[in-house]
């Protein structure tokens, strides 16, 4: 049970992780290291969401605060002509109002003025009041009529620019060394985080220090931005937040509308909160990027893969995009690539990251080709990719990974599923309702960031803090950091109160990217064994045995050699005199490694081929992400990423009317989330392993990989069911029964 | 900053004093599932709210010589879950259970779910004024439509959103509506109108008008009903297509078959055409679908639409084969 | 509070009103001279009922009895998150199309983002803050906890109101009517499946009413 343990070769699973020597593969889980650690733990902090009693910014309500609202173009592209605040500054109630541009527009929803006032509704007429004169200008909010000739100019720069170029070998080489050689288009659409909680800020002046409560996965970036931002020092600001409900990408740095929370409370005197609306949510704060990927492609007979070429276009409103690339390049080997990757400008507002940015697009194209190359090929496209599997990053041209366990999870999944069922040729279902399964492989990063800090304080009475300026987003980092460390010092995670989401604390990176688990948990870790070593030291003093043989365990210090020589936590405890704080830090990783995680899904789907109605009977996730730190909320991330990924794939897409530049489906009922009914049965599956170079506890992040590959899953199971790829999502109704229509019928 | 005025009447006298004396200038309030929601867009902006569900006798489902009587206060919930009408009319239960969620279902009104407006999202969105909303063009015609009407457009796509309204129409449902001058009785089939008719309202309701009670005919044991609702999600969503079929079933034959499509057309679309063409006869599944596929001959897609006209033959195929089986 | 009450008395709701019907000549002072004649005469008459600008409602809000000033238009959210600081009930999507502002009203799921607050009035309304009494948690929310069945946790209590509603309905619905029973509710990081597991351990509780 005593995680400093040692193993037969006199060490540690710990200490070998420390001493980062080469191991070939993944070494199997130590269960019996940790007695939490990679176990199912409930959340520390439960009993606060169950009750309604956690503390979300939407909830928070400061004495005396002020309401804003914030003013927003309604028009996708026009010249401010003149804008007046007395309006809205001489109603009753309203307290302040600022300007937050001025010049030229270029979405709708682009911030132009707000208000702060006594409560939200004398703010939200106090806005519509504010007078303003626009010169309307030409827009264009989709990327195909962008990219047209004649297309008004969404920037000061053309509408279609070079985002990212990728070589490798020569593709051309790699074309005549091809024996079959197919080119396909995929496409995704804009999709909406539309977090439960709309983004929300509440910005509180307090004896010169601005201090922010935000509803964001980035307190960091937001204090040392929001700082440049009103050019004041950072140690001038500080930003906290507690709960948060759900980001997906689109809380990750600084908003306007905190901002003008500053402002407006700087000049109204109190602090101001400012809650956007759902539409505001909808309109103003990101989505994920659309994507239209063609890649042509080649293999020998045997499924070898010659070359690879990729060119995308990737709409991201008025901003550059998403890179979708990363998978092509990476996983599978193949020595000649070409990438082309187009930013094409919309005027609507920028893309932000969405869970695995990118990488979702990219898996969705790279996927869904190799399965239509290995149908090519008369192929089992499983096979085609163990035929094409790498050890080394860049296609097996670049340096080895630290770990991976994509076979083991190809085996689990396959297995799991019930692959052999699958049709043998796609689409050679029979019926009007038709079946098929498919997969989909994942890689992603997620080492974590070197150089977080973490702090644990042990008092002398023996009560445990543990803080860290982390921020949790649903993911359990209290009940993970608690689970470390009460493993590694004797006690129970309940022992141990976990501070964190506040910027005063030890500086963590932003929690997105699957960054989290492994910058903060190898930063407790490090703290809790300086801790355990340092307590010990004092233990074998006092039971007067060597600190070897000294061992922590049931709240206890014990001499091994003799268990009834043992000491209270406290007692040793009280010994440091005061309040200790053990530095913890999350170390370097070693070079010459690539440092990714791993996965793949399964799905099996039922197409009724008359109403072109997908229903997903099916998902198996299996991942290898290291060790699993907490296997209880580890399940909940690859459930909600399945679930989401499922939602994206049929229903969730932005409808934009072209000739107005609005969107149509602002709210929750017209933008379709799936509901309770449309999810089927989830099997999470993890491949035990530990990756012994990445960090100490041997882990990697699971945010974004089970969001990856399950689109391209289902949309492979569809080809399998019918034969023909729907290479667009979502695949709704009305794209299936398109699909499906008799060629000369197709419009 | 929302504001209205509220009239609580205690029972049916003075609801129909408070409706003659005020006019037509009150907005009644049934369920608020769907009025709340248009008064937080702006969409509507009621000066008077009369709430009708202080008015007792609006409630309630009983049988009578007549027929079977449902209260237009009735929620969702309790027309679902009352033994009559799962007994004798499943299509109607269908109908209901298929409606929005449980809360909806909870709260939502019969009466409510026949006079709530259209869900078009240009009608929905404050940005836009449509046609429907006294502008002078319907954005849907030659926007983004892949929800809107085959059937009835014309100057204004919207498809009706009622669930119960195809349903009770196939079993020749009537209401009962109480004016300032008085009551009156009618079939569910013509409260409905057309844009063409009145494009800002969807039903014949003048103001100071209020649906009161819907009228079934008296149970028959012979008679069988099936509701058949498309939709995109599994829950919470509005017809794609939907598909009321009530008729007197012996063995593969239907007898005064009555078929409705919901979801397709600015009103409940009744089939008359295709209800001939299937009567009386020993149904095989060609012909079934061959009286399908001429009866949506007449259907006038939109530019994202077209899917709708094969899947409305689809269900209906569907639904005829699952009323004989 | 002062605020809301200043509306009351003055208002908009009153100024738009004689502005959408053209009555702006008839009257100046009070409320009943204000209306257009068709309305003041309906107020005057017997049997008809007055026009309330506000209504003090009682009811009980998790057994405790409360009471209070609303205004027609509020909703139950409103009432609950504005005025009552009970926050534990959401807002997401304000238009009832996702249930996190779900609470139950004399034992029924409701959407409070649509639903009147007047209409509170005479009866129970339980909220997330009603379920636990301080010191134990109730059945529901323990599941919860045990099934890890949210993440964010913002949709947390809509999702265990509409559990608790679905339970004292039936209390061993089958998985699908389980699926069915909480098909009213979103949760965004795509946490069903988990929910699911713990409702069904619920349902497969015997005894103990919820």
């Amino acid at each position: 049970m005593n995680p400093l343990r040692p193993e037969p070769d006199g060490l540690t699973y710990l200490e070998q992780a420390a001493r980062q020597e080469p191991v070939a593969q993944p070494v199997s889980a130590p269960t019996k290291e940790f007695k939490y650690v990679g176990q199912k733990v409930r959340r520390v902090d439960g009993h606060l969401v169950v009750t309604g009693k956690a503390p979300y910014t939407h909830d928070i309500k400061l004495e005396g605060m002020a309401w804003g609202k914030i003013l927003r173009s309604p028009y996708p592209a026009a010249e401010i002509t003149a804008l007046d605040l007395t309006p809205a500054l001489s109603r009753r109630g309203v307290l302040a109002a600022v300007k937050l541009t001025t010049g030229r527009v270029r979405y709708i929803g682009e911030p132009i003025a707000a208000v702060a006032a006594v409560d939200e509704a004398t703010a939200e007429e106090a806005i519509q009041s504010i007078k303003v004169e626009y010169k309307v200008l030409p827009f264009v909010v989709s990327p195909e009529k962008a990219m047209e000739e004649n297309a008004p100019q969404v920037l000061d720069s053309p509408n279609v620019q070079k985002l990212f170029e990728y070589t490798r070998g020569n593709i051309k080489e790699g074309e005549a060394q091809a024996e079959v050689i197919i080119e396909r288009t995929y496409q995704t659409s804009i999709e909406v985080h539309h977090p439960a909680e709309t983004h929300a800020s509440i910005a509180q002046w307090k004896n010169g220090r601005l201090i922010i409560w935000d509803s964001t996965q980035a307190i960091f970036s937001v204090r040392d931005q929001i700082a440049r931002s009103l050019n004041i020092p950072a140690s001038q600001v500080r930003v906290i937040k507690k709960y948060m409900g759900g980001g997906f990408g689109s809380k990750l740095g600084l908003n306007d509308h905190t901002v003008a929370a500053a402002l407006l409370a700087k000049e109204a005197g109190r602090p101001v909160k400012i809650v956007l609306s759902r539409r505001e949510n909808a309109y103003c704060v990101g989505n994920r990027p659309s994507s239209r990927i063609t890649i042509r492609g080649g293999a020998k007979r045997d499924g070898t893969l010659t070359f690879l070429h990729m060119k995308n276009y990737t709409g991201g409103g008025v901003g550059r995009g998403d890179r979708c690339s990363e998978p092509l390049i990476d996983i599978y080997r193949c020595p000649h690539v070409l990438v082309e990757e187009y930013s094409v400008f919309t005027n609507t507002c920028a893309s932000r990251p969405t869970r695995a940015p990118g990488h979702v697009q990219g898996t969705f194209a790279l996927e869904g080709f190799l399965e239509e190359l290995a149908a090519e090929l008369k192929m089992d496209p499983l096979e085609l990719r163990r035929k094409n599997y790498s050890d080394k990053n860049l296609g097996d041209t670049g340096i080895p990974y630290s770990s991976k366990g994509l076979l083991e999870c190809y085996r689990l999944g396959a297995e799991a599923i019930g692959w052999n069922r699958r049709n043998p040729v796609p689409g050679q279902a029979k019926g009007k309702i038709k079946r098929g399964i498919g997969m989909a492989t994942q890689i992603w990063w997620g080492a974590g960031v070197p150089g977080t800090v973490a702090d644990l304080k042990v008092y002398p009475d023996g009560s445990i803090e543990a803080i860290c300026g982390t921020q949790d987003l649903g993911g359990g980092t209290r009940t993970y950091i608690a689970a470390i460390i009460a493993d590694v010092l004797g006690l129970e995670p309940q022992d141990i109160t976990v501070r964190i989401g506040d910027t005063d604390y030890p500086w963590a990176p932003s929690s997105g990217g699957s960054q989290t688990t492994p910058s903060v948990g190898p930063a407790f870790l490090d703290a809790a064994l300086k801790a355990a070593k340092e307590l010990k030291a004092i233990a074998s003093k006092k039971l007067n045995c060597p600190a070897e043989n000294v061992e922590i365990r049931n709240r206890r210090f014990i001499d091994k050699s003799k268990p009834e020589n043992s000491l209270s936590f406290s007692d040793v405890a009280r010994e440091l005199r005061r309040v200790t704080v053990f530095h913890g830090e999350r170390a370097g990783l070693p070079p010459g490694f690539a440092y990714n995680s791993f996965g793949a899904h399964f799905a099996e789907v039922e197409v009724d081929t008359e109403t072109g109605r997908v229903k997903v009977l099916k998902v198996v996730a299996a991942h290898e992400v290291g060790r699993v730190v907490n296997r209880q909320t580890a399940e909940s991330q690859v459930v909600g990423g399945m679930t989401q990924g499922l939602s994206a794939s049929l229903f969730e897409e932005r409808v934009m009317d072209e000739a107005e530049g609005r969107c149509v489906n602002t709210n929750l009922h017209d933008y379709k989330i799936a509901t309770f009914l449309d999810i089927p049965e989830i099997i999470t599956l993890f491949v035990d392993s530990i990756d012994p170079r990445i960090n100490n506890l041997g882990s990697k992040g699971l945010g974004e990989p089970p969001r990856i590959p399950v689109a391209a899953a289902i949309a492979n199971a569809v080809f399998n069911a019918l034969g023909v790829h729907p290479a667009i999502i979502p695949m709704t109704p009305e794209r299936i029964l398109r699909l499906l229509r008799p060629k000369e019928e197709k419009p | 900053m929302i504001h209205f005025e509220l009239a609580q009447p205690q029972n049916l006298q003075e609801l129909t004093t408070f409706l003659t004396k005020t006019n037509g200038s009150s907005t009644p309030l049934a369920g608020g599932t769907d009025l709340m929601s248009l008064v937080k867009d702006g969409i509507i902006r009621p000066e008077v709210v009369v709430d009708l569900s202080t008015v007792p006798e609006l409630r309630g489902i009983r049988k009578d010589q007549v027929g079977v009587r449902i209260g237009a206060l009735t929620t969702i919930k309790e027309l679902a879950s009352d033994p009559i009408i799962e007994k004798t009319f499943p299509g109607l239960r269908q109908a209901a259970l298929s409606i929005g969620s449980p809360q909806l279902r909870n709260v939502g009104t019969v009466g409510g779910n026949l006079c709530q407006r259209p869900r078009c999202w240009y009608f929905r969105d404050p940005l836009f004024t449509c046609r429907k909303k006294g502008g002078s063009r319907c954005f849907a015609a030659r926007g983004r439509n892949k929800y809107h009407a085959i059937f009835g457009g014309g100057i204004c796509h919207i498809v009706h959103p009622s669930d119960l309204a195809p349903a009770l129409i196939s079993l020749e449902a009537k209401v009962k509506i109480v004016s300032p001058v008085g009551e009156k009785e009618m079939p569910l089939e013509n409260f409905f109108t057309l844009p063409s008719v009145s494009v800002r309202q969807e039903n014949i309701l003048q103001p100071g008008e209020i649906l009161t009670e819907v009228i079934l005919p008296p149970p028959s044991p012979r008679k069988k009903s099936i509701y058949l609702k498309f939709t995109e999600r599994g829950s919470w969503d509005f017809a794609v297509v939907s598909v009321a079929v009530s008729g007197v079933v012996e063995g593969q034959r239907i007898t005064k078959p009555r078929v409705i499509l919901g979801g397709v057309a600015p009103i409940p679309w009744r089939l008359p055409g295709f209800e001939s063409k299937i009567e009386g006869h020993q149904l095989k599944e060609t012909a079934v679908a061959a009286a399908a596929l001429e009866a949506l001959s007449e259907a006038r897609p939109l530019e994202e639409n077209r899917y709708k006209v094969d899947l409305a033959g689809v269900w209906l195929t569907r639904a005829v084969l699952s009323l004989l089986s | 509070m002062p605020a809301d009450k200043k509306r009351f008395k003055k208002g908009i709701s009153r100024r738009d009103f004689l502005k959408g019907i053209g009555g702006g000549a008839v009257g100046t002072a009070l409320s009943a001279h204000l209306l257009p004649p068709a309305l003041a005469s309906a107020g005057a008459q017997a049997g008809s009922p007055p026009l309330l600008s506000s209504k003090r409602i009682t009811f009980s809000l998790n057994g405790k009895e409360t009471t209070v000033e609303v205004e027609p238009a509020e909703t139950l959210l409103h009432l609950l998150r504005d005025k009552l600081q009970l926050t534990g009930t959401k807002k997401v999507c304000d238009h009832g199309s996702c249930g996190g502002c779900t609470v139950l009203v004399d034992d029924q799921a409701v959407y409070s983002c649509l639903y009147p607050a007047f209409r509170v009035n005479g009866k129970h309304v339980v909220t997330i803050e009603g379920l636990s009494n301080g010191k134990d948690l109730h059945p529901v929310q323990q599941a919860y906890i045990d099934h890890d069945a949210y993440q964010c946790g913002f949709c947390t209590p809509g999702f265990i109101l509409a559990t608790l509603a679905l339970l004292r309905q039936k209390a061993s619905p089958s998985v699908e009517e389980i699926r069915a029973g909480l098909s009213g509710n979103i949760c965004r990081c795509g946490n069903q499946a988990k929910i699911l597991a713990a409702v069904k351990a619920l349902a497969s509780q015997k005894g103990g009413a919820l």
